[in-house]
């Protein structure tokens, strides 16, 4: 339409509409602009502007304009490449360079895209070698070798954005051209053109630094081609035969053509210069030290052999030693040079690091312990001011980072040489985190200490997760350094809990004196708390690890370091020290002649024990949860690794440890007791802070999740006293937030597989469970239940018994699911009638759905065929009388919505939970139920999995709002579960009622064209089972109907709109399976298509491109070989003709 | 420790509901959203429910939002995690609709009993029971107790 208006009619209406989307927002209205938006964007979109663009550049004043007309040079070169002659090509490049260099004045924004439309030509060019790099490289070297700044700072740009084009990255403009062609071009581009950048950077940089004054324009251009030659270093090399996506942090992995430019000692020197000359200003120095990170980084085929490598490294260390060396480090350059280091040592083999020069090893190690310290006191400083930029924290997080990547390779290195390091930086860093006068913890820089009551929420992590990086390196080097570690954080913990206790009895009188807890100065307290947290933290990281899903090793280091001692050891005095939690250590004769590692735990013990006394002397409101919480943590940690050591994991065992903690010894049964004891007082005393109880609950599983650990734990009197408390639901264990009852009944279901004798263990059951079933059936079973039902009590023992229920489906585990499966199945059917008592209280009923779905959660991959038949049934009971409670059930109360939300979520659960089965089923033909289901015949099955969850999506699907489905989480469960069904059950589909298939089937539409990407492929990925499905039965069901209205779609998807290409694969897959199913409807949308195209050449071009898709499927069959060859085809379809019918 | 006395002592479910309290005391910690608090003197239910600590080594305070269950109004609270907070007696109750006259339902429990003395409510809810009154279709609705007050809340249709 443009092309019918003459040049300066165009000009003036798109310059008119430029100033409307300059304008100010008050000055137009929302339709004048989006009419001015249109008015490009059909300008953009029409057909070979190139006439009417050249005119705008030469003419028009206006920015804006320039600006567009060189977007639309840009898109229609790429779109009519093809239709175009190549000189034609060349002359517009051509054009567009010299319209750039005539025009110094340029505003930026319009010279960059003018610049980015020649790099967009250059690099669609280099595909059919039409057009040549090297003459624009050596164009680019001709501005370059001017000496102007300005037309220097222009070469530039074209180099810069030469790189952005073909790195094939997201900073690539799409071209509608497939990954492969992106690929070949930056493949060819490495070898080539990017080392031509990179000399020609070189260069300049070399000259900048031999220049004594740099005004500030030039410094300008200097700064421009560092960023530049950062660029090239961090370039992702790609592999031949691979294309890879760009990563974050990609190191340095040059080709071997590389060698003569990368491996010459000047080009490392030359960054050395660069940075020594600008590192005061924080910007440039970021670029040079980043180059210099990524030379560390540097590996692969460039290095003909090892000795290369190792000459590299040591002149790459020996700068970096002499640059640091002499200089006070700027802010800016911390986490910088923190990379280079990082880089090399993760980067390089340990061979090569230790063939150095064994001088120059060592400095580099002692420099890198001066720099941790250093960079250690400067993050606790930037704490302390609370600066938003934690730089320092950044470097230090890195440099910790690096400490334990070279301590776990110690045996390559030599013996001890990382001891003297280690305590070095064990040692700041405790001192770091102590109160004055022992440490610097919040001292500013005047010597200030600054205490501040700051207002902490939930949200913040505890500090043992926010910091665990840094406790692992810690605690690692704390490792390599036992012999000072170990005894260190002894002597400071125990001396910091006798001052604890004095201040605790100092306190207690000053309240019986005045008894106003307001009084209290909590300054002295807040101190201990804070030292006696980092130091448990600490020694809880230096003594044990927490491997998930896997039994914790006693670290090597500290098992030799306990051995290394134990014959100065004296192990009465060691067992009475770790007896005596409430004495002073200091005062038992001989404290000088224990293990230390024993001691270590012993001081955490004197700590836990001056909490409880605290507790019991009522002075709980002066304690420090947060140390509460410490104590409990370090505790489970330790039990996990250490109690009941098993010694055949081990080549050798400390004798002190075996002894005090081994299997079938008094130390072992003490220490259950004295935990028991531990986690008893403080379920009572700490109910109200929610985070200690759980960490103290946890403590618990942990203590009866392990058969052996249970064992012992049962013969305590405690344990049962414990029992008894809870099944009764007396105080003070019912004022328990709900998820530490549920871990709590965990836990005592746990210990019930203890080994006992039978009728002990019949008296445990007795205790536990049985009265939580008698009450319950007592109470249901009252005639006038109906009537109480509503009663806050009734209510409150009813909650009271679901939330015991999910916390014995938590305790499942393969040995317990036979007896656990049939004592809450008993549950289940009576659950069933609850619903109906408590259809009007949403609460009551959201959590009796939670029971169904914690047991099938834990038990269904276990359950044999007649068990699991068992629980579906019961699943299925539970959504019909849900089912029926809902039906036209209207709420006005506010949170109406939210409970059915909630109400929907987990009956998707429960039944993504049931179908789950078919992909995770550890059930060996009922194994686990041996001896049990004799005589029940496979064949009586009732009730199946696919009943219950069509049944379920039943009651869900009519629910399923679209403004439900606005709750990500929501969305994200329903689709998950509707493809899952998809999947599994096709053949159940076409059964659907036809309400539910119809909104089944819109669900689907919704999900592939209106929601995020990821449920778009869910559904994509639902459509191909379907199709199958279909190509099964008779041709004119629903569904075959329904499938070829998803053909269009799926068409339309692929060949007309721009979509992900993340998608492509699996729309491609649903598309082969849909034109299998419908070939006579797919050739008729591909010739609607063609005979819609005017242009003789575009159609040739599609029709062509159309034959080659189906070539190697024809007649398409669904055949998995076929399938795979037309999703290749369609990928070069894609590319070859997918950008030209994006444009309309 | 004074607040980890029981707070429950007469934990005995068959007590008469005649004599039962408006409200009854529960530690604020043990508390859970969905669940129902007073606030500032109003029953609630508690749609937020978070907690915070002055300090690295204080004490939790628990942040409570609640809405009012008849108004929708929104009230806050923050108490000490160890301390007690009323909670309401909630309880409701399915209803037969009878009769609407003067804009109050006469209303049917399914022991027969009949009372006069509820409104219609306002909004759609109010205009649904009208429209299904002057249809003459069967129907039941919910009525939701509190303290003292009294609100039909919502409809069921008749389960035979």
């Amino acid at each position: 339409m443009m092309a019918a208006v003459g040049a300066p009619e165009v000009i003036t209406q798109l310059e008119s509409a430029a100033k409307v989307l300059m304008a100010p927002p008050s000055m137009v209205s929302t339709e004048q602009r989006q009419h001015a938006e249109h008015v490009f964007l059909s300008f953009r979109k029409s057909k070979s502007p190139f006439a009417i663009c050249k005119h705008i550049l030469e003419t028009s004043k206006v920015d804006y304009v320039l600006f567009q007309a060189a977007t639309a040079i840009m898109e229609a070169v790429v779109r009519e490449w093809i239709l175009l002659e190549k000189t034609s090509i060349e002359s517009l490049r051509a054009f567009l360079l010299t319209y750039v260099l005539q025009r110094p004045n340029l505003q930026k924004y319009v010279r960059e895209q003018i610049l980015l439309a020649v790099a967009v030509i250059v690099k669609r060019g280099s595909l059919d070698k039409s057009i040549s790099c090297k003459s624009i490289f050596h164009e680019v070297g001709q501005l370059i070798s001017s000496g102007n700044p300005t037309v220097q700072t222009l070469a530039c740009s074209i180099l810069t954005a030469l790189l952005s084009e073909f790195s094939s990255s997201s900073k690539t403009s799409s071209i509608g051209l497939s990954m492969e062609f992106h690929g070949n071009c930056k493949r060819l581009f490495q070898e080539e053109g990017l080392r031509q950048i990179f000399m020609l950077t070189m260069e300049v940089l070399q000259e900048f630094s031999r220049r004594e004054n740099l005004n500030a324009q030039m410094s300008c251009v200097f700064q421009r081609y560092l960023a530049l030659a950062n660029q090239v270093l961090s370039w992702n090399f790609l592999p031949p035969n691979h294309i890879l996506f760009a990563t974050q942090n990609v190191t340095l992995k040059p080709t071997e053509t590389w060698r003569e430019a990368l491996l010459d000692t000047r080009i490392m020197d030359l960054f050395f210069t660069v940075h020594r000359k600008i590192r005061e200003d924080s910007d440039m120095a970021q670029d040079s030290l980043q180059c210099l990170a990524q030379l560390a980084s540097m590996h692969g085929p460039i290095f003909p052999d090892e000795s290369a490598q190792i000459s590299y490294l040591a002149h790459l260390v020996e700068g970096l030693l002499s640059m640091i060396n002499g200089i006070e480090i700027e802010d800016s350059e911390a986490v910088g040079i923190s990379n280079i280091i990082s880089n090399l040592i993760t980067m390089f083999p340990r061979s090569v690091l230790t063939a150095l020069p064994s001088e120059l090893f060592t400095s580099f190690i002692n420099c890198l312990t001066l720099l941790t310290c250093s960079f250690g006191r400067s993050a606790a400083l930037e704490e302390v001011l609370d600066k938003d930029d934690m730089v320092y924290m950044d470097a230090y997080d890195k440099l910790l980072e690096s400490w334990l990547t070279l301590v776990q390779d110690e045996e390559h290195f030599p013996r001890g040489c990382f001891v003297q390091p280690a305590i070095q930086v064990f040692n700041s860093y405790i001192q770091c985190h102590l109160a004055a006068p022992d440490g610097t913890r919040n001292l500013s820089v005047n010597g200030i200490s600054s205490h501040d009551e700051e207002e902490i929420n939930e949200l913040q992590e505890d500090d043992r997760e926010l910091f665990s990086d840094q406790l692992s390196s810690i605690g690692m080097l704390g490792r390599v350094a036992a012999d000072h570690c170990i005894p260190l954080l002894t002597s400071l913990l125990e001396d910091r809990v006798t001052r604890l206790h004095g201040q605790l009895q100092r306190t207690q009188q000053h309240l019986m004196a005045s008894s106003d807890l307001g009084s209290v100065d909590r300054k002295v307290l807040d101190d201990l708390y804070e030292d006696i947290h980092w130091l448990i933290l600490v020694s809880g990281y230096l003594l044990a690890d927490d491997p998930q899903g896997e039994t914790p090793l006693i670290p090597s280091e500290v098992m030799e370091f306990s051995i290394k001692h134990s014959t100065e050891v004296d192990i009465n005095t060691t067992l009475q020290i770790l007896g005596s939690p409430g004495e002073k250590a200091s005062s038992i004769p001989g404290c000088n002649r224990t293990d230390s590692v024993i001691r270590l735990l012993s001081a955490v013990l004197r700590t836990s024990e001056v909490e409880s006394r605290a507790t019991r002397a009522s002075l709980t409101e002066l304690l420090s949860p947060q140390m509460g919480k410490d104590i409990v943590w370090f505790l489970r940690r330790w039990a996990k690794t250490y109690l009941l050591v098993d010694e055949k994991l081990y080549e050798q065992i400390s004798m002190p440890l075996s002894t005090a903690f081994g299997a079938d010894t008094e130390g072992a049964q003490w220490i259950v007791g004295y935990l028991l004891e531990k986690v008893i007082n403080n379920l009572s005393v700490w109910s109200s802070e929610a985070e200690l109880a759980n960490d103290t609950v946890e403590l618990l599983v942990t203590l009866v999740e392990k058969r052996e650990r249970a064992n012992i734990v049962v013969q305590c009197e405690s344990w049962w006293n414990l029992a008894k408390q809870f099944a009764s639901r007396s105080p003070p264990l019912h004022l328990l937030s709900s998820s530490v009852q549920r871990s709590l009944m965990k836990a005592l279901v746990l210990g019930g597989f203890a080994h006992m004798d039978s009728d002990t263990k019949q008296q445990y059951w007795a205790e536990v469970l049985h009265p939580l079933q008698q009450r319950f059936l007592n109470l249901i079973n009252q005639e006038n239940f109906a009537q109480i039902s509503q009663e806050e009590a009734v209510k409150q023992e009813i909650v009271a018994t679901l939330e015991a229920l999910c916390g014995i489906a938590e305790a499942t585990q393969i040995d317990n699911v036979a007896s656990l499966f049939s004592f809450l199945m008993d549950f289940l059917s009576s659950c069933i009638g609850l619903m109906e008592v408590y259809s009007n209280t949403p609460e009551t009923i959201n959590l009796i759905i939670e029971v169904f779905v914690e047991v099938a959660h834990k038990q269904i991959c276990y359950l044999g065929e007649t068990k699991s038949m068992k629980l579906y049934e019961a699943c299925l009971t539970l959504l019909q009388v849900y089912s029926k409670n809902n039906q036209s059930r209207k709420r006005s109360d506010a949170t109406a919505e939210e409970d059915q939300y909630q109400d929907l979520l987990l009956i998707m659960e429960l039944l993504t939970n049931l179908l789950s089965k078919e992909f995770i089923d550890f059930s060996d033909t009922d194994e686990v139920f041996r001896n049990q289901d004799q005589g029940t015949p496979a064949s009586s099955r009732t009730v199946s999995a696919a009943d219950v969850v069509l049944y379920g999506v039943n009651i869900v699907l009519p629910l399923m709002s679209q403004d439900l489905l606005k709750f990500p989480s929501l969305c994200n469960q329903y689709y998950k579960l509707i493809t899952f069904i998809c999947e599994i059950f096709p053949e159940k589909i076409p059964q659907l009622p036809e309400d539910l298939f119809k909104s089944l089937m819109f669900s689907l539409e919704l999900g592939m064209t209106s929601m995020s990407s990821e449920i778009s492929q869910l559904c994509l990925e639902a459509l191909s089972p379907l199709a199958e499905q279909c190509a099964k039965n008779q041709k004119d069901s629903p569904l075959f109907i329904a499938t070829r209205h998803f053909l269009k779609l799926v068409f339309d998807m692929l060949v007309l709109q721009k979509h992900n290409t993340e998608m492509t694969v699996a729309a491609g897959e649903a598309l082969y399976t849909l034109v299998c199913l419908h070939q006579a409807e797919y050739s008729e949308l591909v010739e609607t298509l063609l005979s819609s195209q005017r242009d003789a050449v575009i159609y040739q071009r599609l029709a062509d491109a159309f034959n080659k898709l189906t070539a190697s499927s024809t007649p398409p069959t669904m055949d998995r070989k076929q399938k795979v060859a037309f999703l290749k085809s369609l990928e070069e379809f894609v590319a070859n003709v997918g950008g030209l019918l994006c444009v309309k | 420790m004074g607040n980890t006395q029981s707070i429950m002592a007469d934990d005995d479910f068959t007590s008469g509901d005649s004599g039962a309290s408006a409200t009854y005391p529960v530690q604020c910690s043990s508390l859970r959203k969905n669940g129902f608090v007073m606030l500032k003197g109003h029953p609630c239910k508690i749609v937020d429910m978070t907690t915070s600590k002055t300090g690295k080594h204080g004490h939790a305070k628990v942040h409570l939002t609640g809405l009012d269950i008849f108004t929708q109004k929104k009230y806050e609270d923050i108490c000490p995690s160890t301390h007690n907070m009323d909670v309401p007696n909630v309880t409701r109750k399915d209803y037969q609709v009878v009769d609407l006259a003067e804009g109050y339902l006469t209303l049917m429990d399914d022991g027969g009993e009949t009372r006069e003395d509820l409104k219609v409510p306002e909004g759609d809810l109010g205009k649904d029971i009208e429209k299904r009154v002057a249809s003459g279709e069967n129907f039941m609705v919910s009525v939701m107790k509190a303290i003292d007050d009294e609100h039909v809340v919502g409809i069921k249709n008749m389960t035979s």
